[in-house]
């Protein structure tokens, strides 16, 4: 009979272990074990590559000429800074991130309008999943079968373009439309994520408020600027926020359709990384390319928990 | 907003047509996955067509298909579990003890995942190289877990931020150890959170493209890669495989919208905003 040898403790563990457990519990030990497992993930999987591509980013390193890496300083930097392709990839994603988020947003607050109020929509969640679907497909697979649809011999839009004008335009082939192609596939695939945003900037109204608007016959424009803007703005701030980061980054999508081309028509400025890092094989240019395109993400970031911290101070 | 029966009919039919041009583009693709190769190169495109299961018999009998499938299952599931244990345990230490550097922590995690991935993907890869870890099941998992680790945070820190102190307190006085706390207690009120943070993870990590293409390699190939590097045969690309594999493939995360809905926006905003759609 161990039981009467081994003095019980709480749950009926043994006494020794309840005192071990109650000192993990004390002791500084225990939030430390909680927090050990990210710390070494952000270590070995942030930390280590980050300050790897920091120190990459001073030399000037190719991986196929067989020259040995030579510490350059700044001049990777100065190189970019003064690269007029780089300066056009650059002002190319910043017309891209502008012009997508732009027409999103207003596409996306005007859908959100029209929703507002489905609740007794028959088979609502259903067209909800038929609506939201292009955010959340893989982007590879809508990059490829979008190929399909701008196709020029048998896609359906050049189909009815042909009986109309008898002409078939290839869409992400030619220099005047790859631009505008490849911006309607994000509409359409970003337009929703904007309508969900507004969905929750509505939904974040007091019921009660609206009402008194009501009752007080407010005109529909002074409704939203006295009583939904209020409410809403913080929400949709953000949301068009992480549009715009994600907007950024966009890369696989373009590259799927277009590669970057005709020419450099669609090449923004993680394209332009991709191709000098796994084209032309010289590490140390991109990398310092992607410590520019991280010091952005950290500014875009700290703008948005900026904005965050303002809405939920409030 | 009360309307009479004829309005709410246009209305309704209104909001319907909006949902079916959003999905236009994929019900063609999802067509085109059951139409011959003659139909889906007819021109004019063909609406009515006999229906076919070859293109899917096909896509099932490449050998490299059931591999690549199980791969995306496998990788996607156990990356996304590693992640949300670990992002629970760290999540309730912010929350509750605070340690100095909680908000630094949390900005610098949050900002890896906004960095663009090519930018990301030289040092990895080269990291990935130099350390032999490249083309091996736990480097393809674990880099994964590290994806889905700053949105799993996020969320997980703002569910347990609402659930009460109170709660661990009197677990505490009546004798329960801070693990019966953590895993009894707090647990099972942040459900949504570990729901949304695990099926939203899983979709990113399910349609993820760049990160497969350069660390990944034949045994850890996961389906979009797939699709992007054998689409070609010899004469051009080959629409019938791309159009029935993009279609099985885009099923899961579909499935995801129907029954996951009401997860949908705290998964798409890492949890910094709640509501009802």
């Amino acid at each position: 009979m161990t039981n009467a040898v081994v003095p019980r403790g709480v749950a009926g563990r043994a006494t020794w272990q309840v005192r071990a457990m109650r000192w993990f519990d004390n002791s500084r030990l225990f939030p430390v074990t909680l927090l050990l497992p990210v710390l070494i993930f952000f270590v070995v999987w942030n930390l280590i590559p980050l300050l790897w591509m920091v120190g990459l980013s001073f030399f000037n390193y190719s991986l196929i000429t067989g020259v040995p890496e030579k510490f350059i300083g700044f001049g990777n930097y100065l190189d970019i800074l003064s690269n007029v392709s780089a300066w056009q990839a650059f002002s190319k994603t910043f017309a891209w991130v502008f012009s997508t988020v732009a027409i999103e947003t207003v596409l996306g607050v005007l859908l959100g309008f029209l929703f507002w109020g489905s609740a007794r929509l028959p088979g609502r969640r259903l067209a909800l999943t038929l609506f939201f679907t292009p955010m959340i497909i893989t982007p590879v697979a809508a990059g490829t079968f979008w190929r399909l649809i701008y196709e020029p011999t048998f896609g359906v839009p050049n189909y009815f373009i042909h009986q109309l004008f008898g002409v078939k335009i290839d869409f992400l082939g030619s220099h005047a439309w790859a631009w505008g192609a490849v911006t309607l596939v994000d509409v359409w695939m970003w337009t929703p994520f904007m309508t969900l945003i507004t969905l929750a900037a509505l939904g974040s109204v007091p019921p009660a408020e609206l009402e008194a608007a009501e009752i007080d016959r407010l005109p529909w424009f002074k409704r939203l600027w006295y009583v939904v803007l209020p409410h809403g703005k913080f929400i949709l701030m953000l949301g068009i926020l992480l549009r715009t980061i994600d907007s950024f980054k966009t890369m696989d999508l373009i590259y799927l359709m277009t590669k970057g081309g005709p020419g450099n028509t669609t090449e923004l400025i993680a394209i332009t990384l991709w191709r000098k890092a796994f084209e032309g094989f010289t590490m140390g240019w991109s990398s310092s390319l992607a410590v520019l395109l991280l010091l952005t993400a950290i500014a875009f970031t700290s703008i948005y928990l900026y904005v965050l911290n303002l809405s939920t101070r409030r | 907003m009360r309307r009479g029966g004829c309005a709410q009919t246009i209305y309704h039919a209104a909001l319907w047509l909006v949902a079916i041009i959003f999905f236009a583009p994929v019900l063609w693709v999802a067509l085109a996955a059951i139409k011959t190769k003659e139909d889906l190169l007819a021109v004019p495109p063909k609406w009515i067509f006999a229906p076919t299961i070859a293109n899917i018999v096909d896509m099932v009998s490449r050998p490299n298909f059931w591999p690549y499938l199980r791969n995306s299952f496998i990788i996607a599931t156990s990356a996304v579990v590693i992640a949300i244990v670990v992002s629970f345990l760290a999540a309730y230490c912010f929350s509750r003890f605070k340690p100095r550097g909680t908000n630094f922590l949390m900005f610098l995690l949050l900002s890896m995942r906004m960095v663009p991935a090519a930018a990301v993907v030289v040092p990895v890869y080269m990291m990935y190289v130099a350390f032999g870890w490249k083309d091996t099941w736990p480097g393809m998992i674990l880099f994964y877990a590290m994806f889905s680790i700053p949105f799993s945070v996020w969320i997980l820190k703002g569910f347990v931020d609402g659930v009460s102190p109170r709660y661990d307190e009197t677990g505490l006085i009546n004798g329960g150890s801070r693990l019966h706390v953590l895993f009894r207690v707090i647990l099972p009120q942040v459900q949504p959170g570990l729901i949304a943070a695990f099926i939203f993870n899983l979709v990113f990590v399910w349609n993820e493209f760049l990160f497969n293409y350069f660390i990944g390699g034949r045994t850890t190939t996961m389906i979009p890669v797939s699709l992007a590097t054998d689409m070609y045969a010899q004469a051009g690309i080959d629409w019938t495989f791309v159009a029935a594999l993009s279609t099985v493939y885009m099923l899961p995360p579909m499935a995801v919208v129907f029954f996951f809905q009401r997860y949908l926006l705290i998964g798409m905003t890492f949890g910094t905003v709640r509501g009802e759609v």
